[in-house]
């Protein structure tokens, strides 16, 4: 268990006394509690891109942002020509971003079985979450129109060996890195404690509960402090302070900018859903950030 | 005058865990108070402190077979009275592995502390908890265990009682304390979860989980820890004394 499990840990025995005491909460408060947490830790964790591409690759700053906005354009036009296109696409990029933020210290790891790797970790991680909650999915889909269509890829069956298949791969996965000498006894006994974890906190809790949970504290946190730790091997008195510093000004914009076009929603100024929007705000930052971020992972 | 013998059905899975884990522990203490002879003098508490821990749980198993064959009820009062006994206990364990590599006496205090404040609020929560359930009671005292809880696995993984096992000059001790910190938490984890199970519990309530369901788990889980907690000191000690 590492410090990021362990706060994780403490972060599900918090949420059984939370539960102890409301037995249920309503699905307005858990939007408002994840959104609070992910706009705090999920924003700013992917604020510096662009510090972080110009610490790794040599381009013009004009170059830089027109590819990254371009991408943020081209995606939100995907989504308007083909909705659940881009949804499943959104899905397919996370995992691997959340597989590789996970996996990446793995030096070891073949160049060319990584990306493999870190993919099917990310498509377990997302297949369990929507397999514990499939019911629950297809409730909050079905209440907003524009996302009904998303319903069709929530078929149990397929999720029941979707679900079966990519954990199946995963742990067999981590065994043979184990069993190669590629993963060290602790590492073994740590990933596999994490996914039992992970697999309690999806079964346990609701949807957004649970992923809030993993994406703040096992993804959002994780990928600032390896940020953070990259900063400090180039400047060894680069504080926690400094850091944030660094963070704010662009994690507040980008806020700022996100809670506009929901509060432009959310008055029916812009004929989207709530959610929709969000999900389209995410997915568009996400496929730049991780195409960041993989750079980033880069020697 | 003879015994009167109480019928048991062989389904009846509890009662069937609460004789094997009495005799389990019983047998585990005699180990443990045997071959206390065969290792070095400075592990010869160690080997003591888990005899103790398997003893006492093995005393209580005792009454707590013959209270659940009688009434079948679970018997929670002698289960939490085993647990203030044998937690902090355990907790003095690692303060005696780690006591070459400089462990303090503050160290134990803190663990002892810890373990008592955890299993106090714990009975408080679970024994006081009026007819039904009363989720402000639960919640408050189960809030102010956890704390206690949390600090024991903080020690026990970044805190103090993993830097000193680090510190230590034996990879044994390095490796056992590791294990110690593995039995924090996973084994002890069925307690949180026998907790929500009470009436009004949320785990009772949202899945339908009551003390009838934690009582198999609580009685594989005390085994595994206590004796398992034992053999892993036992282990370090013999293989220390060589």
């Amino acid at each position: 268990m590492n410090r990021f499990t362990f706060i994780f840990l403490t972060c599900i025995y918090a949420l059984f006394l939370v539960y102890q005491a409301f037995i249920e909460i309503p699905l307005e408060h858990q939007l408002i509690a994840a959104s609070l947490f992910i706009l705090l830790f999920g924003i700013p964790h992917g604020a510096i891109d662009h510090v972080l591409f110009f610490r790794k690759r040599k381009m013009s700053t004009l170059k830089f942002y027109t590819l990254y906005l371009g991408l943020i354009v081209c995606f939100v036009g995907l989504w308007f020509w083909q909705p659940l296109m881009s949804f499943v696409l959104f899905l397919l990029l996370s995992a691997y971003h959340f597989g590789e933020s996970q996996l990446v210290d793995i030096k070891q790891l073949r160049l060319r079985n990584k990306p493999l790797i870190y993919f099917n970790w990310g498509m377990a991680l997302l297949a369990t979450l929507m397999y514990y909650n499939i019911s629950e999915l297809k409730e909050i889909t079905t209440i907003f129109q524009d996302t009904v269509s998303f319903n069709s890829i929530y078929n149990e069956r397929l999720m029941f060996w979707f679900f079966l298949f990519t954990n199946i791969l995963n742990i067999a996965t981590l065994s043979f890195l184990f069993y190669t000498n590629k993963l060290t006894s602790r590492r073994f006994s740590s990933e596999l404690f994490l996914i039992a974890l992970i697999h309690l906190t999806f079964f346990l809790f609701p949807f957004i509960i649970g992923f809030s949970l993993y994406f703040v504290v096992l993804h959002s946190i994780v990928v600032m402090h390896q940020e953070y730790m990259f900063f400090k091997s180039e400047n060894e008195s680069f504080s926690v302070f400094e850091f944030i510093k660094l963070l704010l000004p662009y994690s507040v914009l980008s806020i700022v900018f996100t809670a506009l076009l929901l509060s432009l929603s959310y008055w029916g100024i812009i004929n989207i859903s709530v959610p929709f929007l969000a999900i389209i705000i995410i997915s568009v930052i996400t496929l730049p950030h991780a195409i960041v971020m993989t750079i980033f992972y880069s020697k | 005058m003879l015994l009167e013998i109480q019928a048991m059905s062989p389904t009846d899975y509890v009662g069937f865990t609460f004789f094997i884990g009495y005799m389990a522990m019983f047998a585990a203490s005699v180990f443990f108070f045997v071959e206390r002879g065969s290792v070095n003098d400075k592990w010869k508490l160690s080997l003591l402190i888990s005899g103790l821990i398997t003893g006492i749980a093995a005393v209580h198993y005792f009454y707590m077979r013959d209270y659940y064959l009688a009434t079948g009820d679970n018997p929670t009062f002698f289960r939490y009275v085993d647990w203030t006994l044998t937690v902090p206990l355990m907790c003095v364990e690692f303060y005696l592995l780690t006591r070459a590599a400089g462990a303090t006496k503050s160290l134990l205090w803190k663990l002892i502390i810890a373990s008592v404040w955890m299993l106090v609020a714990g009975y408080i929560g679970e024994s006081f908890n009026p007819e039904g359930g009363d989720t402000a009671h639960s919640v408050t005292w189960g809030v102010l265990s956890t704390i206690g809880y949390i600090y024991i696995l903080y020690a026990a993984w970044f805190g103090e009682v993993a830097q000193l096992a680090e510190k230590s000059e034996s990879e044994v001790v390095k490796k056992g304390v590791r294990t110690l910190a593995w039995f924090v938490l996973v084994g002890w984890a069925i307690y949180p979860i026998g907790y929500m199970c009470m009436d009004g519990g949320w785990l009772n309530t949202a899945l339908g989980w009551g003390s009838e369901n934690v009582d198999l788990w609580y009685n594989i889980a005390d085994a595994i820890n206590k004796i398992g907690f034992g053999l892993v000191v036992y282990n370090i000690a013999v293989t220390e004394s060589k």
